[in-house]
């Protein structure tokens, strides 16, 4: 909303500067979101004829002129050489300023002498007045400027005034109007507010009631309708003050007759339309031909031509103005062009109507046609205000077009509002606000917002009656608000922290998240926070079977965004391509996120946790033989294993699948017990290429809420060894497809007793290693925590494991 | 002084040249073969001094001890010279060839970050929590009851439309939620009073992406319902909160706003050295007020036995302040150069 402050000054007095009124009305609730000055900035400055112009005694390159400034004579050395005797131009007095430039100091203009003559004021150039950023040499202006003029009213910019644009919340519809915005300044400075008088003088040989009947055929719709009819109007362009007015808050000017509906609208909030009365169709079985409004639904398929010139189709959800033979305006939001006032237009009905918002704003969206009228009345306008507007622009069309305004009004409001009633608790205003305001002081403030009320019960209670206009107070809260607004926000003193202690079962479930955060950044791996919304193909790579339980979005915004994420894997390789492509070809990334599942119907939130590795394995260094070592999948495996060490997750298998799949060229389940908690491996290929990946790219994803559910934090202590271990290493030669966890399961039959610790060191196929076969080397760690063991001891014990690795895995195991 | 002398010099005054010339080898040895050599010349088995202990027993009687004691003190004197020279040589042998270059970058072990936003979510969690608030959770996926009805949302109101809200294509007309606040909905629904909770997490709006938008974006909520609980207490929270959260210099204003679900509502601007920096008096940045008393009717708390306020604002705002960050899209790139500066 627009408003002026020459224009609000016409409805409540105040003397505070602009910044002071922006201030004011920002600590009201009205956020001034700019302020603009115009005008005032040529003050001082007059057109001014050069009378004669002559050669400066002392100087080759300055003049010496005089000039008629309108009010007598000046001379005036100058400088230009652009201008001759009888030229106009503008020209600054003495002790005036002109505008300065960015960075600058503003030059103000003396009476002195240049080269030993003196000069009584400054003609200027444009790039001087700062009307252009170069100029070579005088303004010069046309012939017919009137001498002595101000400057500013010869350009057409008379008087200075200042434009705020204030951003209105959506529950207070009336002060989308210059009134409104007064009121409140009444409010909250005591000031009375003035409303426009309005004095009609009517002439009896018409009535409107004669001229024109309004049927409302749905009132539920259209609860009020007042027309009014001006006779003999004289179309023509507005007087400047009324063309200003618009002008300056950024609506053009038409005619006299639509802007006074456009002034009126904004003075007091109320749309409003003007018809050609004329152009309304007459009723063909009425004797005197008297037109019928009709506020009826539009037919479905009915089409109608609005101001805009355009036709649109309409719906029997939309709301029209007709007449008994056609629509001429679509209610609330745009007039028609059959029925548009102008420049033959010589009778003038104006149509001041209330309109239900949700219908307005219905109509308004689905023909994407968004008005002044329909902003307005979609927010909710003041159904009491009608009348009151109506005659204000009759008031207006007198003044500005002429002709004369019959008798009467045709009125249609079936039913009258009520207003509503609210009793306040003064001590409720305390309670809430935490401050002592006397019952007095909120009785005083609510009166100044131009609500009456009536004290009650010893000063306990007050009621208050609510006006039309304010359709935001509904209850008691409400009113302790207005307090709150006009005792100041500022006023109202912070209390410090106090009170109970929350209690919420997640609040342990977002430590167990941070903790898992903190030790993977511990383990060298940066968090990274993916989009949500992802492109179907994408998250149908990262589903694999799970396809069909992705959740599209109904309105997604686009293609790469159409779906919620089933996996946090594309997000990270997303994050991976837009790395690699900007040469950070290094990348560790883990993501703890929520992915969505459809599942028989009902949507699953499940937190994950991933990870992606590729590139460098340690960070750069000047030498050594591991510095261009790449990532592969057990740098990953053993981030998990110290991961799940940490976090306390135990009895993790890993189960190799058999096939690649769209996401993994190699990978494993990893199972928690008998479940399985995720999936690690390495991408496959054509996944990596569509990411525009080139090294290895390793990948994890785990359901970090089975993780939570199963975590075991429970840290008992160990003693301690106080005697001493004796180590057995066994070199062996397997079968390619002996796994690691077959060694571990045929140590675990074998039983061994004392054996305390189990560690793979070598791996290693080629020299002496048959073909299919790889040779295995481990190292058993023995101790009794009870006494120091003997060699014999444990040779007798090793060997039996030994003796079981030969029949379990076919082991081949070397001697020495 | 020739052989011939040697022998016919007393044993006693044989000690101490001996000593003398023993000292100076070891002096002059410059590395640990040298000073191998050296021993074994001397106190080897086979030695001068070795030998000369031998003769010791050849002594007449009377002259045994006084001969014993010097020649035991100056074995002392040679072993501990022997003992601190190997420690010089042995210092010397352990230095590299070429001097170490300090100022060489190290191997270095890399740290990993956690994500800006994160750490700006943690500080703020941080900070309510120091004041008896804890952290409580929601589904992202919601429905238009905890979104908008609950709060107090009117029925045809424009954040309802699927032109500013996603919807999904499933069977029950969920959407994403649009804030935080549906959490508030779903404690208030499980929990009695006293509430005193905050609400982290992923919001969605449907904003094409641009340097102040992302359709995902994230926020923080907080409320507080007890018997009493004023607009006072509200300021005072948030002026706690702000000042942990932005340095003790900020101010922090309140102005009047609107907001469905509470009542008053306003919006809460903060000045600080920074704000200035950025050529304004005040930032906005964040939503508050006392909760709707239609709220608490929906959720089924009674309005005149409880109060409270709630209030919500955006992470990465605060995160985009605090350290000038001036596109929303870098926090879901996800560019290490970017994750690894805070």
């Amino acid at each position: 909303m627009k408003v002026t402050l020459n224009w609000l000054k016409q409805y409540v007095d105040f003397n505070w500067s602009p910044e002071e009124l922006a201030e004011r009305l920002t600590m009201l609730g009205l956020e001034v979101e700019g302020v603009q000055k115009i005008g005032g900035e040529f003050e001082g400055v007059v057109v001014a004829q050069v009378l004669t112009r002559d050669k400066h005694p002392n100087a080759d390159k300055l003049s010496l002129c005089r000039v008629n400034d309108g009010q007598g004579e000046r001379q005036i050395v100058c400088g230009a050489q652009n201008f001759q005797a009888g030229d106009k131009v503008p020209m600054i007095l003495p002790g005036w300023t002109l505008p300065a430039k960015p960075g600058e100091e503003p030059m103000t203009i003396k009476i002195g002498k240049i080269r030993g003559v003196e000069s009584q004021g400054m003609m200027c150039s444009p790039k001087e007045l700062g009307l252009a950023e170069e100029a070579e040499g005088l303004l010069i202006l046309p012939a017919d400027a009137k001498v002595g003029q101000s400057f500013a009213e010869h350009l057409g910019r008379s008087g200075s005034d200042v434009i705020y644009d204030l951003e209105i919340t959506p529950n207070r519809p009336d002060l989308n109007s210059v009134i409104g915005i007064a009121r409140e300044i009444s409010a909250v400075s005591g000031n009375p507010l003035r409303l426009p008088e309005i004095n009609l003088d009517e002439i009896s040989s018409a009535s409107a009631t004669a001229l024109v009947s309004v049927r409302i055929e749905d009132d539920e719709l259209c609860p009020r309708y007042v027309a009014r009819v001006v006779r003999d109007v004289k179309v023509g362009p507005s007087p400047d003050w009324l063309r200003q007015a618009l002008e300056k808050i950024g609506i053009r000017s038409i005619s006299n007759v639509v802007d006074v509906t456009n002034y009126v609208m904004i003075e007091i909030g109320q749309p409003l339309h003007a018809f050609d009365y004329h152009l309304l169709g007459k009723n063909a079985d009425s004797h005197d031909g008297c037109p019928t409004i009709v506020i009826r639904c539009a037919a479905d398929g009915e089409k109608f031509i609005a101001l805009d010139g355009s036709e649109r189709t309409l719906t029997n959800q939309m709301l029209l103005i007709a007449d008994e033979t056609k629509p001429i305006a679509l209610a609330g939001v745009m007039g028609g062009q059959n029925t548009e006032i102008n420049a033959s237009t010589v009778d003038v009905l104006i149509e001041s109507a209330y309109f239900k918002p949700q219908n307005i704003r219905a109509t308004s969206k689905q023909l994407d046609l968004r008005t002044e009228s329909s902003y307005r009345f979609e927010r909710g306008g003041d159904v009491g205000i009608c009348d009151w507007a109506n005659r204000r622009a009759a008031q207006l069309i007198l003044q500005t077009a002429g002709g004369q305004l019959a008798a009467s009004v045709v009125d249609g409001y079936p039913r009258v509002a009520e207003p509503k009633q609210i009793t306040l608790r003064h001590s409720k205003v305390n309670q809430l606000l935490g401050v002592e305001i006397s019952p007095v002081t909120n009785m005083q403030y609510l009166r100044q917002l131009g609500l009456e009320v009536t004290g009650e019960h010893e000063g306990q209670l007050c009621t208050v009656k609510i006006p039309t206009f304010r359709v935001d107070l509904k209850r008691e809260v409400d009113l302790i608000e207005e307090i709150a607004r006009l005792y100041g926000v500022e006023k109202i003193p912070a209390t410090p922290p106090r009170g109970a202690i929350g209690a919420n079962a997640y609040d342990a479930v977002h430590d167990q998240l941070a903790e898992a955060r903190r030790i993977l950044t511990g383990l060298g791996v940066n968090e990274s926070q993916g989009q949500t919304l992802i492109s179907e193909t994408a998250a149908q790579m990262a589903a694999g079977s799970a396809a069909a339980q992705i959740i599209p979005l109904q309105n997604p915004l686009s293609s790469d965004m159409n779906v919620l994420r089933p996996g946090l894997v594309p997000g990270l390789l997303d994050a991976l391509r837009h790395n690699l492509n900007r040469k950070n070809g290094d990348v560790t990334l883990f993501e703890i996120g929520r992915v969505f599942a459809q599942v028989n119907g009902q949507v699953r939130e499940e937190r994950r946790l991933a990870i992606a590795l590729t590139g460098k394995r340690n960070s750069t260094f000047w030498s050594g033989e591991e510095r261009e070592a790449r990532m592969d999948v057990y740098d990953l495996k053993g981030l998990l294993e110290e991961f799940f060490e940490q976090f306390g997750a135990r009895g993790l298998s890993y189960v190799r699948c058999a096939e690649p799949n769209a996401l993994f060229l190699e990978s494993a389940t990893i199972q928690l017990g008998k479940q399985s908690l995720g999936e690690l491996g390495q991408l496959v290929p054509t996944a990596a290429k569509r990411y525009d990946l080139r090294d290895a790219v390793l990948v994890a994803e785990l359901n970090l809420d089975l993780l939570l559910a199963r975590r075991n934090t429970a840290k008992p202590f160990k003693s301690l060894p106080a005697f001493p271990a004796i180590r057995r290493d066994v070199a062996m030669i397997v079968p390619e497809i002996a796994t690691h966890e077959d060694v571990l399961s045929a140590v675990k039959q074998a039983k061994a007793q004392h054996l305390e610790a189990v560690e793979l060191f070598d791996v290693f196929r080629g020299k002496n290693v048959p073909a299919g076969q790889k040779s295995v080397a481990y190292a058993f760690t023995y101790r009794n925590p009870e006494r120091t063991l003997t060699d014999a001891e444990v040779n007798s014990v090793h060997e039996k494991l030994v003796e079981q690795f030969k029949q379990k895995l076919q082991a081949v195991v070397r001697e020495g | 002084m020739g052989p011939s002398v040697f022998v016919f010099m007393s044993f006693t005054d044989q000690i101490e040249p001996l000593k003398q010339s023993a000292l100076t080898e070891l002096r002059v040895a410059s590395d640990l073969v040298m000073l191998e050599q050296a021993r074994v010349d001397y106190v080897g088995v086979h030695g001068k001094f070795t030998s000369l202990l031998k003769q010791l027993g050849s002594l007449p009687k009377e002259e045994r001890p006084a001969a014993g004691k010097l020649l035991n003190q100056a074995k002392v004197e040679l072993e501990s010279a022997l003992a601190e020279r190997r420690n010089e040589l042995e210092l010397k042998a352990a230095l590299p060839k070429e001097p170490t270059d300090f100022t060489l970058p190290g191997r270095r072990p890399t740290l990993g970050k956690l994500h800006p936003l994160t750490q700006v979510t943690e500080d703020i969690i941080r900070s309510f929590r120091k004041i008896g608030f804890v952290v409580a959770d929601g589904p992202e996926v919601e429905n238009e009851y905890h979104c908008f009805d609950a709060l107090n949302t009117p029925a045809d109101h424009p954040a309802r439309d699927a032109q500013d809200t996603f919807y999904l294509s499933t069977p029950n007309k969920a959407l994403l939620r649009t804030h935080t606040s549906s959490v508030q909905i779903r404690v208030m629904e499980k929990q009695q009073p006293p509430i005193r909770i905050i609400v982290p997490g992923r919001v969605y709006r449907r904003d094409n992406a641009d340097a102040t938008h992302n359709p995902t974006f994230q926020q923080i909520e907080g409320l507080y319902v007890d018997k009493g609980v004023t607009v006072g207490d509200l300021k005072g929270t948030v002026e706690f909160v702000f000042k942990e959260l932005l340095g003790a210099d900020v101010k922090i204003r309140f102005r009047p706003h609107y907001f469905s679900y509470t009542e008053p509502s306003f919006e809460i601007d903060f000045s600080s050295a920074l704000v200035k920096k950025m050529g304004k008096a005040w930032l906005e940045i964040a939503g508050c007020g006392m909760v709707h008393p239609q709220v608490f009717e929906t959720v089924g708390y009674d309005p005149e036995v409880w109060t409270g306020w709630a209030f919500g604002f955006g992470i990465e705002r605060i995160a985009m302040i605090r350290y000038g960050i001036n596109d929303i899209r870098l926090f879901y790139e996800n560019d290490v150069r970017f994750l690894r500066q805070f």
